[in-house]
């Protein structure tokens, strides 16, 4: 499920300048991680050197340092320092791959292969991202009654669901065969009761689609 | 009241834990080295007799001798600095810090056994042992996750108290037994917080981010 090659990875929230962290799109390992200008970025998880996953590395300024022996990369993926040899002009090969990465509807997303046009959704407001440990189309099929919903329609990995909350368009993110990502936003500017409502729901959704009982949370 | 010693390994959580809360603190410990890894030194007669179970680390203070991580950092804080910041002066606050000291010895001591079974060659069921910390984890992303939308920026309410000193460790080292912090947005923000507390200092595999 995508927009144009365009898979969602977190919410805009999570992902201050900083602090990078790691997803994974269908087995594909990415890194996302935003500069100190506020740009996000989604790479390859996985350092040139010795494949180390860059998303434990450090961000600093404008660039990125894998964890593992410094090497340092600029936002364009090119290899600019390695602390070991400080005078060494940098070959142009030592270079991560990168992924388009673009922001819309308060998630950050990762073009993959040959993307199109990146995803063009209204301003939301980021609730809650929750990891479960089930194949998507579970998930995907308790969200209805999870959230109460009146009705729900999807365009491609982006459900929108018309609750008492108001409405909320949820991100998903297939992870692997029996593990995905929900990212809940909703739109507006909900306040904080209706955001913790929101995440409750959400929580109680993960715990029963897990246990294979019956969501059963419209209480 | 003498100094404090404190047996110590500096490669395991709690012994880390206690040392960083001291800092944090402005406690001063006589730290003596135990070689745990691959000495299995805090298995000698001599530390048993100490610590029957075989933990570090352990406090001794004159007659006084304490073995678990949460009565040890009780005791330095309540005895030497009653009046810390680290610890809420009114008693709500202080109840849900203690509520969550207790999780952090209990739930999330989980992640430092399986640390210890992934690094330091200690008997344990690996997997078991980081499905059981991942739960753990879960339930503190939850948590931090609803003190968010009330403004709250740790356990116990908006300001960091010793839980979170206390539950940090096990987070930020998880990747030392395989466990990613990819699924845990909450915590990877919590964690960035707790780091900048005053006095606050790292171990060898937690990156220094500043
Ligand atoms: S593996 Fe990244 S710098 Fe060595």
């Amino acid at each position: 499920m995508t927009i144009n090659g365009w898979f969602p990875l977190a919410l805009s929230g999570s992902i201050p300048p900083g602090i990078p962290a790691g997803a994974i799109v269908k087995g594909t390992e990415i890194v996302v991680w935003r500069d100190q200008a506020g740009e996000a970025h989604a790479w390859e998880d996985r350092c040139p050197h010795r494949g180390m996953k860059m998303s434990f590395g450090v961000v600093r300024g404008d660039h990125i340092a894998c964890l593992y022996h410094g090497w340092q990369y600029g936002p364009d993926g090119q290899c600019r320092k390695i602390p070991a040899h400080p005078d060494l002009d940098v070959p142009r090969s030592i270079c991560v791959k990168t992924y388009g990465a673009a922001e819309a509807g308060g998630m950050i997303w990762a073009g993959l292969g040959a993307p199109g046009d990146a995803p063009v959704l209204p301003e939301a407001t980021g609730v809650r991202s929750l990891y479960v440990d089930v194949p998507l189309n579970t998930a995907l099929a308790a969200l209805p009654s999870a959230f109460d919903a009146g009705g729900m329609t999807a365009r491609g990995p982006v459900v929108t669901l018309d609750t008492r909350w108001g409405t909320l368009r949820i991100g998903l993110q297939e992870i692997g065969e029996a593990q995905c990502a929900l990212h809940v936003t909703a739109a507006g500017n909900p306040g904080a009761e209706a955001r913790a409502g929101i995440a409750r729901a959400a929580t109680r959704l993960r715990d029963s689609v897990e246990s294979g009982t019956d969501t059963g949370v419209a209480a | 009241m003498s100094g404090a010693v404190l047996y110590n390994y500096d490669l395991d959580i709690d012994c880390y834990t206690v040392r960083m809360i001291a800092g944090c603190l402005g406690i001063a410990l006589d730290l003596r080295q135990v070689d745990l890894y691959p000495g299995h030194k805090h298995l000698s007669p001599k530390m048993r007799a100490l610590s029957p179970q075989g933990r570090l680390p352990v406090l001794v203070e004159d007659a006084l001798v304490l073995t678990q991580p949460l009565a040890i950092i009780l005791h330095l804080a309540e005895t030497r600095c009653p009046d810390h910041p680290l610890l809420p002066q009114d008693a709500i606050t202080g109840a849900r810090m203690l509520d969550w000291m207790t999780f952090a010895a209990r739930e999330m001591g989980v992640a430092a056994e399986a640390r210890a079974t992934a690094m330091l060659d200690a008997p344990g069921d690996l997997a078991a042992l980081k499905d059981r910390a991942k739960r753990a984890f879960r339930l503190l992303d939850d948590h931090l996750t609803l003190q968010g939308f009330d403004g709250l920026g740790f356990v116990a309410g908006p300001e960091v108290t010793l839980a979170d000193l206390m539950l940090f460790a096990p987070f930020a080292l998880s990747r030392d037994f395989g466990l990613d912090h990819d699924a845990f947005p909450a915590l990877r923000l919590w964690a960035r917080r707790v780091r900048a507390t005053p006095g606050f200092s790292t171990m060898p595999g937690i990156p220094d981010e500043r």
